[in-house]
């Protein structure tokens, strides 16, 4: 029963879900459906909960075994627990000075910069795979260099109007017809996905292997 | 000479000269004319559209990641938009959704200052729960927020949300995102079914994801990444980070594609090696 009782509640809410959008006004699915939505909502509250305490458990341990590294990990809970501390017993509210200084001045700097060294990754790996070795990746390279260029100002200033032309064309409907056929795809494989999590062929969620 | 070593130039170069063309971009920008795209004057040519005390939501789908390339888009649309008397709530389903909210207005109080928190604008900030929260903002902004906005301030006390209680009240949906939640959560669950127009402000990479949605009517056009926010910020006439931003884009581009040359010269001319 431990796998069987959380499939039978996941059939029958996610049935209650998919019903009460197809047919709001047909008795009270409409209403069960709001219901469950607010449950779900807190339920993701609780699952933040229990994102930190599975953290705590798993940075705890690499700290008392002295795994390499684990200096990262004393880190991390000093900064997860002291900014929580923090927010919740002392500043209170977003328009703290305190707060807004630990915002302003380290959390978005310090995410802005980890995104932006994709550049670097990005550069490197342009380098080594646009090699125009066969027609798919001469297509490829060619694409890539006319949409790099129109992304700019520089392109329009070097080659005139029709770069930017030709990279609305490519984007527009080489790119879009792919993307359409991609899409679609991958949300009748999602589709699918679901059906078979909601009626228990997919058990992975529920510690079980797919019969 | 052995050609075969341009396919193999040492990452580290690149990533220095990355750094150098950048920098210099920056420091002594050369100020290549931006000509806005039709995307961005579409964008531009709708929000002029909407008639005075018209009400804009914003979606604030990003963390600060975004903020180089979306920041732009969303202050210069706030600034066509209070010229218009146009007004803003501003929320989200990312955590750092107020957060960005308060940082895109921190234009007003130096640019608009007779504009006033509650009546022209209000930040609802993070509401966490994912696209279920959308569903719950199509049937009440109040309960959505538990009654309070991003400052713990009671939504009753502000006027501008007796306008619009729920998200199919506004008259148009801008929404800044940089993965998931985001534009396709607001077409599945508002814009599709309640007809409410949607504009989309992404990163760079994300755009041609949404190419097919623009052709299909379900977004009336996109904005890309930092080329769109430095067009809007021509066509609002008030040049900005993205502005100054495109030349460092420009040179950064054309060095990569110097390095692509050079790596198909070393292929070409040393022998085609794998």
């Amino acid at each position: 029963m431990k796998q069987e009782v959380p499939i039978i509640i996941g059939l029958v809410f996610g049935l209650l879900v998919i019903l009460g959008v197809f047919f709001p006004t047909l008795g009270s699915l409409g209403v069960w459906k709001k219901t469950i939505d607010d449950w779900f909502l807190l339920a993701t509250a609780w699952a933040v909960g229990v994102g930190v305490i599975n953290l705590t458990q798993i940075h705890a341990k690499r700290i008392r075994s002295k795994s390499k590294g684990y200096f990262h990990s004393i880190w991390l809970l000093i900064c997860m627990y002291g900014l929580t501390v923090f927010g919740v017993f002392f500043a209170k509210t977003p328009s703290n000075s305190g707060w807004q200084f630990v915002y302003n001045q380290l959390l978005a700097p310090m995410s802005a910069t980890v995104y932006s060294s994709i550049v670097f990754y990005i550069g490197s790996a342009a380098y080594r795979s646009f090699i125009a070795k066969s027609l798919d990746s001469t297509i490829l390279l060619v694409s890539a260099v006319v949409v790099m260029l129109a992304a700019v100002p520089l392109g329009r200033f070097l080659l005139g109007a029709w770069i930017n032309q030709a990279s609305a064309w490519i984007m527009n409907v080489l790119n879009s017809s792919g993307m359409r056929g991609i899409q679609i795809g991958a949300t009748l494989g999602a589709i699918a996905t679901a059906l078979r999590i909601l009626v228990g062929i997919e058990r992975s969620h529920v510690g079980g292997a797919a019969e | 000479m052995n050609w075969e070593k341009l396919r193999n130039i040492d990452r580290r170069v690149l990533y220095v000269l990355i750094i150098v063309i950048i920098a210099l971009a920056l420091i002594k920008p050369i100020g290549f004319a931006i000509v806005p795209s039709q995307d961005t004057i579409k964008a531009y040519d709708y929000i002029e559209s909407l008639p005075s005390g018209s009400v804009v939501y914003l979606g604030m789908e990003f963390s600060a990641g975004g903020i180089p390339e979306l920041m732009p888009q969303i202050q210069s649309m706030i600034r066509q938009g209070f010229r218009k008397d146009l007004k803003f709530i501003a929320g989200g389903m990312w955590v750092m959704a107020g957060d960005m909210a308060e940082k895109a207005f921190s234009i007003v109080a130096d640019e608009f200052p007779g504009k006033q928190y509650g009546v022209d604008w209000v930040n609802i900030g993070y509401k966490p729960g994912g696209e279920v929260v959308l569903e719950k903002m199509v049937s009440s902004l109040y309960e959505t927020c538990v009654g309070v906005d991003y400052y713990g301030n009671d939504l009753n006390t502000l006027p501008l949300m007796a306008e619009v209680p729920t998200i199919k009240d506004v008259d148009l949906i801008s929404v800044f995102c940089t993965g998931t939640p985001g534009e396709r959560e607001y077409i599945r669950h508002v814009t599709s079914p309640y007809n409410v127009p949607i504009i989309a402000g992404l990163i760079a990479v994300n755009a041609p994801q949404a190419m097919p949605l623009v052709q299909a009517g379900q977004l009336i056009t996109v904005l890309t990444g930092m080329k769109s926010g430095a067009e809007y910020e021509v066509l609002v006439g008030v040049p900005g980070l993205a502005s100054a931003g495109m030349d460092a884009q420009s040179f950064t581009h054309a060095l990569i594609l110097v390095f692509i040359i050079l790596g198909n010269l070393g292929y070409f001319l040393g022998g085609r090696k794998q």
